[in-house]
């Protein structure tokens, strides 16, 4: 799915937190989006999520305008989503987790889905468990296969590494390395490595303003991008 | 468990020393209803609603007003008149109210039931005022009434408005289980845990808690119907916050998320209200002890008790 933010701008009171920031992914393309604590990055998520209205600007998605649609209804267009801070159903098994969110097909389909999801994100043996009692490195691995279950065909990722140790990170990397091409992918990343593993193209934000957007290397080699984000880091 | 309880219920008329106690069960069965269906809202749902007396009082109001009219059609009409005039409250009022959240949710549906309770007070041409509306037939259908005893002997004590109160509620239980192990009720299982990611999932969230909302408010009608029926009249005490906070109090000592735990708070909160008061004016303080005592300390009601005790054998 094609992604176009054109000139979104979003202000939380005196605070410009997005001062008409554009941002044009191809179906299919892995995209990083980068950018110091407060630079917007998630605000932009949830613009694009439909969580947030902007003060100016749209969302395009494949072409079709969704600015006025709610969440719910770009969730059945096919735009996944996870968050920066695991956003599980606490009290809930792992697999009435998963149950939820699959929800193509019929109920007695949706069930027999759930299994392979458990295999792929590693959580077999704690399919019973409620989901609050999961270690930091399993709650992120739901995070990630609660939005997958959806099929997503445009997937934001919230800092999907936040807090993962080397091995669990070596795995969810795996597991978005192995997405196909069906699936564009958004990811906001502070995990430099990750982004550079992961990224086809980088768009660096800083204060609520696109200050670059190329590839790994241009990005890279850019002074501004050195100055404000990767000199500081 | 449910198995046990209903063999304790339909056996009831047999043993029971006295009619006495045929009246507390056939109470302790309508505000078990009542009870089931504001669980749906506050444990499944995770809506604390202060304010479901009026759409129990509606549906008892609904019987008042429409008697004369319902008589032809028997029990069935009276009971789908409460359950609609439920709905009919719900919608405007649960439009409004299921945007707000938590607290603020739990103050708007007080603010509307007082709304409705004040109507109620004080439109007396329509409503009856302060007396409210009497003479509502009991409607118990003459094959009960007639072959009922001939079949179950007891009914000759227990009087056949027993059997109307049991089945209203086994049906309830039946209807409100089946609904909250649909995927809709799981859905709203969902949308208490987490909003936002159910949202970000696909589900329209608003449309769900209103749907709830308004179920909630159908069996909350039917209760009151059911009310109505039994004590022959409606009045603003029904639709009163004190009904809200009885039946507020009744799901959460016996148990929230768990129709049973309603059930079981249900029966507690007669007991204590009809029986305790014959000894001692001083049952509401009990009644609040045990609930001070209930949400320290259990936080899971009393059916957790049973579950405990499960586990341990």
């Amino acid at each position: 799915m094609r992604l176009e933010a054109r000139q979104i701008s979003v202000r939380f009171g005196a605070l410009a937190a997005l001062a008409s920031v554009s941002l044009d992914v191809q179906s299919g393309e892995r995209r990083a989006l980068i950018g110091p604590n407060g630079a917007g990055k998630t605000t932009l998520f949830n613009v694009i999520a439909g969580e947030l209205r902007p003060a100016s600007g749209s969302v395009l998605l494949d072409g079709r305008d969704v600015t006025s649609l709610p969440t719910w209804r770009r969730a059945r267009m096919s735009v996944g989503r996870t968050f920066q801070r695991s956003a599980l159903f606490p009290r809930l098994s792992v697999s009435e987790n998963l149950e939820l969110a699959v929800r193509r097909g019929a109920l007695g389909g949706r069930r027999r889905a759930v299994p392979d999801r458990l295999a792929a994100a590693g959580l077999s043996a704690v399919a019973e468990r409620p989901a609050v009692s999961l270690g930091h490195g399993e709650q992120r691995a739901l995070e990630i296969e609660l939005a997958l279950a959806c099929e997503p065909r445009l997937l934001l990722l919230d800092e999907p590494m936040a807090g993962l140790s080397g091995a669990e990170r070596q795995a969810a990397l795996a597991r978005l390395r192995d997405l196909p091409r069906s699936v564009t992918l958004v990811i906001v990343e502070h995990d430099i490595d990750a982004v550079f593993a992961i990224a086809e193209r980088i768009t660096v934000l800083d204060h609520g303003v696109r200050i670059a957007d190329g590839t790994p290397a241009e990005v890279r080699a850019d002074p501004r991008v050195q100055e404000v984000y990767l000199g500081r880091s | 468990m449910p198995a046990v309880l209903l063999a304790v219920l339909i056996s009831l008329p047999f043993w029971t020393p006295s009619r006495y106690w045929v009246s507390v069960a056939i109470q302790a069965l309508i505000l078990a209803v009542f009870a089931m269906s504001l669980d749906l809202l506050l444990g499944f749902g995770g809506m604390p609603s202060f304010g479901h007396a009026a759409f129990y009082g509606m549906g008892a109001y609904a019987c008042g007003k429409l008697f004369p009219q319902l008589t032809g059609g028997g029990l069935l009409a009276f009971l789908a008149a409460g359950m609609a005039a439920g709905v009919i409250a719900a919608l405007p009022i649960g439009a409004l109210a299921v945007r707000a959240r938590g607290i603020y949710f739990l103050m708007l549906t007080l603010a509307f039931a007082q709304m409705v309770w004040g109507l109620a007070f004080q439109w007396t041409s329509f409503t009856g005022g302060t007396e409210g509306m009497s003479g509502i037939p009991q409607a118990v259908p003459d094959w009960l009434q007639e072959q009922g005893q001939n079949v179950w002997p007891a009914l000759r004590t227990a009087g056949p408005f027993y059997v109307v109160a049991l089945t209203v509620a086994v049906l309830a239980f039946a209807g409100l289980t089946a609904i909250t192990r649909s995927p809709f009720g799981r859905a709203l299982e969902g949308i208490r845990e987490n909003e936002g990611r159910m949202r970000a999932l696909g589900y329209p969230t608003y449309r769900y808690r209103l749907a709830a909302f308004v179920i909630a408010a159908a069996f909350a009608g039917l209760a009151g119907a059911t009310t109505a029926l039994y004590n022959g009249y409606a009045n603003p005490s029904q639709l009163y916050w004190h009904t809200s906070g009885l039946v507020l109090i009744a799901v959460i000592v016996g148990g929230t998320r768990s129709l049973l735990g309603a059930v079981l708070g249900a029966f507690f909160v007669t007991i204590v209200q009809l029986v305790i008061s014959s000894y001692t004016e001083h049952w509401q303080l009990l009644l609040g002890a045990v609930f001070i005592a209930v949400v320290l300390f259990l936080p899971g009601g009393l059916i957790s008790l049973g579950r405990l005790g499960w586990l341990r054998r």
